[in-house]
Order: structure tokens, then C-alpha cells, then sequence
């Protein structure tokens, strides 16, 4: 049987060395293969890619650049291919990023980067908060409505349609946590660092989706 | 809801966690990997690990403790003690840490924290602040509270938080170690002057102490020495908070 490729890219924003665990642990003795993606890459090749991210959406955007890794990413994803982006890599699918300065994003859910409204909150949102399930996707099964997962960030994915939202998360105002469309991915916590269900997570992404 | 963080510290050298008053009569607590996993799986929210004897001789050995640390667990690891310097900073990140915690060095040189927070993201610098009362100031200290620096507490607050930091890590040298409680005078007047979290460090003594930390806004509480003895289990103090209505992940 063919393994199935699983590429994650090494955007140097972060470090991705838990995340490269977690993938190690779940696809042991499976039927996967995992490559790390550093430039550019045939995006005909993986049949997953997970892009984790932290820091900024300006940096991000600029360090897929540099790696030539856009185009084909781009590519990737207008195909309609299986995608989980995390954190800063779930924001840069949106159109615009206006962290630092603004950005031109992936253009794949429609959407803008921007802060928290509530100039009173305490910023970054950092720790663990619940996800309300909007409706129920193979990856997130059942057991994930109401459960906590660990955020770091200060920008959320705002304008975004109503119908490209997984999950919800409030902090001082409702916002999206997992995003979705078609089989692309997007969740504003880090999974890797949310304890067994956040290793869930990555899981079913991996091995139902 | 965010819940508010239980995150147990680890002082370490080398490998081994330890207890010690004012670096005299060290105790081993036991190995810091093992004990890395427990508190991962027993529920702690974030686990903070210091370097309490950064010695250069010590360095190497501590970092692939936090290598070691890094894999065994999946909650957010903060590591500071003996950070002086950028290169300092990428070492421990590419060892795992997820956080790097700052202390004299920030102070020393103030400018090392943008530099940080402008290479790796303000989410991964936390400055360690060690406050003392000094005829009738806050101030500063280094060196375990042994020399009380020229900075007022409240102003150095404020500057490492217009410098990127993305947290402040807080123990007052006047409750540390004792376990009669958080400083809450003192962390109230932090987290009252700042808009970035803060942890409360050092006094923990009872249950009840967590409840009044968690009065006092910070978002994060960090003890050691209750949770190293077994004096209560991560879990005991989650239910005990969320008996006072406090949010935590249980």
C-alpha cells in the first residue's frame, strides 16, 4: 500500500519540534509518511500539510517567501487539498494580516487578522480557554464541544463568514478557534501544547480527515 | 472562559530538581523528567523550569534535561535561570522551551528584551521580576534579593512591557519560601499597572492562598514547594478553586 505523505513546514516561526513529535508518535507503524517542508515543493506530492506558526503574521508571510514556499502552498490549497493550519498558520489564510503592518495574507477564507476589540483585556489571551462547537466535522469529534485548549495570541480572525466557523471561543468578545472550508483547516490554539486533547486533535486530523 | 494557570516550578541543576533557602542546605526533590511527567499528567496548565546554578559547567546538562523535559510532555514549557543573552535564548528554544524566562540580564540590559521579542515573538519572552520592599519602596532585586537594583518595581513593570514582553513572571522576595502567601499588595499593584498577564511566585503555603492570588489578577499561579512535597495534588487545589468559583481546566 502507498503511504500517505504528510508534509509539515518548517516556517521558522516557532519552534516545530513538538509538533514534529506528535506527528511521529501517531503515524508510528501507520501507513504515513512524514516530510518536513523548508522550501520550495511539488504540491502534487503530500496528501496533508500542517503548518504550525507562532509570532507574527508579517514575519510568517515573509519567511514562506523567502523559502519559496507560497506559490505552491497556494496552489495546495486552492486545489482543495487536505490542510491544518495552526496559530499564525491558520491566520495567514485569511485575505489581509494587520499585525505589525499590514500584510497581504493567502486569500483562501475570506477574512482579516486584526486585535482584540476590548481595550481592557489582557493581552495575549494566553491560556487555556473552551471551544463551543458550531457543528459537529469528522475531525472534532463530539468530545471536543466544551473542551479547553491552550491559546497564545493577541489577533483574531475577524469578517470572516459565518458558515467558515468550526468553533467558537470568547474572550472579551465571541471569536473563531477552528476554522473551515472545504478541507482546510484552521485552529487558533496550539493542539501540540493542549495535553491529550489537543494530541486527539492532530490525530483525527491526521487519521480520519 | 480563560482559566486561571496552575503551573508548578521546577529548580534545577543539572538533572535534579531541588529545594534550597537561599542556594543553603540543597535538597534533592527528585529527577526533573520524571517529575516534569507527573505534573504534565496530574493536570498542571504550564510547567516553568529554572536553572538555579547556571554555571557553565552545569549549562550543557541542564539543557538536555529541558530536551528530555521537551519531549516527555505536552503543556507549555517556560525555562529561565542563567539567560544572559540572545544566543542564550535561541539555545533554549531549540531545546523545546516554548517560553524563555528573563531576570538580571533584562535588567542589566534592558534592550535584550525587544531584541528577544522582536526575533522570536513577544509569546515567548516572560521577564522575571523579583520585587522587595526597601524603605518604603518597591523595588527591584537580583541575585536571589541579595543586591536591590535602582529600579522601582511598578516603572520596570511598565518598561518591560512597552520593550515586548509577552508576560511577567512576579515573586515578591518578601514572601518567597516562607508559604505564608502571595505578596497580593504587591501583585495588585503589578497587574493593576499593566495589560500583559502576570504570574504570581512565591509564598504559596495553603489552598486558600491560590484563591487569594487568583483575587489579585494574575493569570497564572506558581508554586513549588507544595506541590513538590505533596503537600496537595494539582487536582486538589482545581477543585478547590473551582469550589470558590474560580475558572481552571479540571
Amino acid at each position: 500500500m502507498k503511504k500517505k505523505v504528510i508534509g509539515l513546514i518548517d516556517g521558522q516561526s516557532g519552534n516545530i519540534g513538538s509538533i514534529n513529535k506528535a506527528i511521529k508518535d501517531i503515524i508510528k507503524g501507520r501507513p504515513y509518511q512524514l516530510k518536513i517542508i523548508k522550501s520550495n515543493f511539488n504540491y502534487t506530492s503530500f496528501d496533508k500539510i500542517i503548518l504550525p506558526g507562532q509570532g507574527a503574521y508579517a514575519t510568517l508571510m515573509s519567511n514562506l517567501k523567502k523559502l519559496k514556499i507560497i506559490q505552491p502552498l497556494k496552489k495546495y490549497l486552492e486545489n482543495n487539498s487536505s490542510y491544518l493550519g495552526i496559530c499564525v498558520g491558520m491566520q495567514i489564510l485569511s485575505d489581509w494580516g494587520y499585525e505589525d503592518k499590514t500584510t497581504r495574507g493567502l486569500g483562501i477564507i475570506s477574512g482579516d487578522i486584526k486585535k482584540f476589540k476590548n481595550k481592557k483585556l489582557i493581552i495575549p489571551h494566553m491560556g487555556w480557554n473552551t471551544i463551543n462547537l458550531n457543528k459537529d466535522d469528522t475531525i472534532i469529534t463530539n468530545n471536543f464541544d466544551k473542551k479547553d485548549f491552550y491559546f497564545v495570541h493577541s489577533y483574531i480572525f475577524q469578517n470572516i463568514k459565518k458558515s467558515d466557523v468550526l468553533a467558537f471561543t470568547l474572550y472579551g468578545q465571541k471569536f473563531p478557534s477552528i476554522v473551515k472550508k472545504g478541507n482546510i483547516y484552521g485552529v487558533q490554539f496550539h493542539p501540540e501544547k493542549s495535553h491529550k486533547h489537543g494530541l486527539n486533535l492532530i490525530k483525527n486530523y491526521i487519521l480520519k480527515s | 472562559m480563560l482559566k486561571t494557570r496552575i503551573i508548578p516550578c521546577l529548580d534545577v541543576i543539572k538533572n535534579k530538581v531541588v529545594k534550597g533557602v537561599n542556594f543553603k542546605n540543597i535538597r534533592v526533590m527528585g529527577n526533573a523528567v520524571e517529575m516534569a511527567k507527573y505534573y504534565s499528567l496530574s493536570g498542571a496548565d504550564e510547567l516553568c523550569m529554572l536553572d538555579i546554578n547556571a554555571s557553565y559547567q552545569n549549562r550543557k546538562t541542564f539543557i538536555k534535561t529541558v530536551e528530555s523535559i521537551a519531549k516527555v510532555i505536552n503543556i507549555p514549557l517556560t525555562v529561565g535561570g542563567g539567560v544572559s543573552d540572545l544566543s542564550d535564548i535561541a539555545d533554549l528554544l531549540n531545546a523545546g522551551a516554548d517560553k524563555v524566562s528573563i531576570n538580571s540580564a533584562a535588567v542589566k540590559n534592558p534592550k535584550l528584551i525587544r531584541q528577544a521579542s522582536l526575533r522570536h515573538g513577544s509569546q515567548c519572552i516572560v521577564v522575571a521580576i523579583d520585587g522587595k520592599r526597601h524603605k518604603n519602596k518597591m523595588k527591584v532585586v537580583i541575585k536571589g534579593g541579595r543586591e536591590i537594583t535602582k529600579n522601582e518595581l511598578i516603572t520596570w513593570a511598565k518598561q518591560v512591557q512597552s520593550l515586548g514582553a509577552g508576560e511577567i513572571l512576579m515573586t515578591s522576595m518578601d514572601t518567597d519560601g516562607v508559604q505564608n502567601g502571595f505578596d497580593s499588595n504587591m501583585l495588585k499593584k503589578v497587574t493593576s499597572s499593566v495589560s500583559i498577564p502576570v504570574i504570581a511566585s512565591g509564598g504559596v503555603g495553603s489552598l486558600e492562598h491560590f484563591y487569594l492570588g487568583h483575587l489579585t489578577k494574575s493569570t497564572g499561579l506558581l508554586a513549588a514547594s507544595v506541590f513538590h512535597a505533596r503537600k496537595f495534588k494539582i487536582k486538589t487545589v482545581k477543585k478547590y478553586l473551582s469550589s470558590k468559583g474560580v475558572p481552571v481546566r479540571l
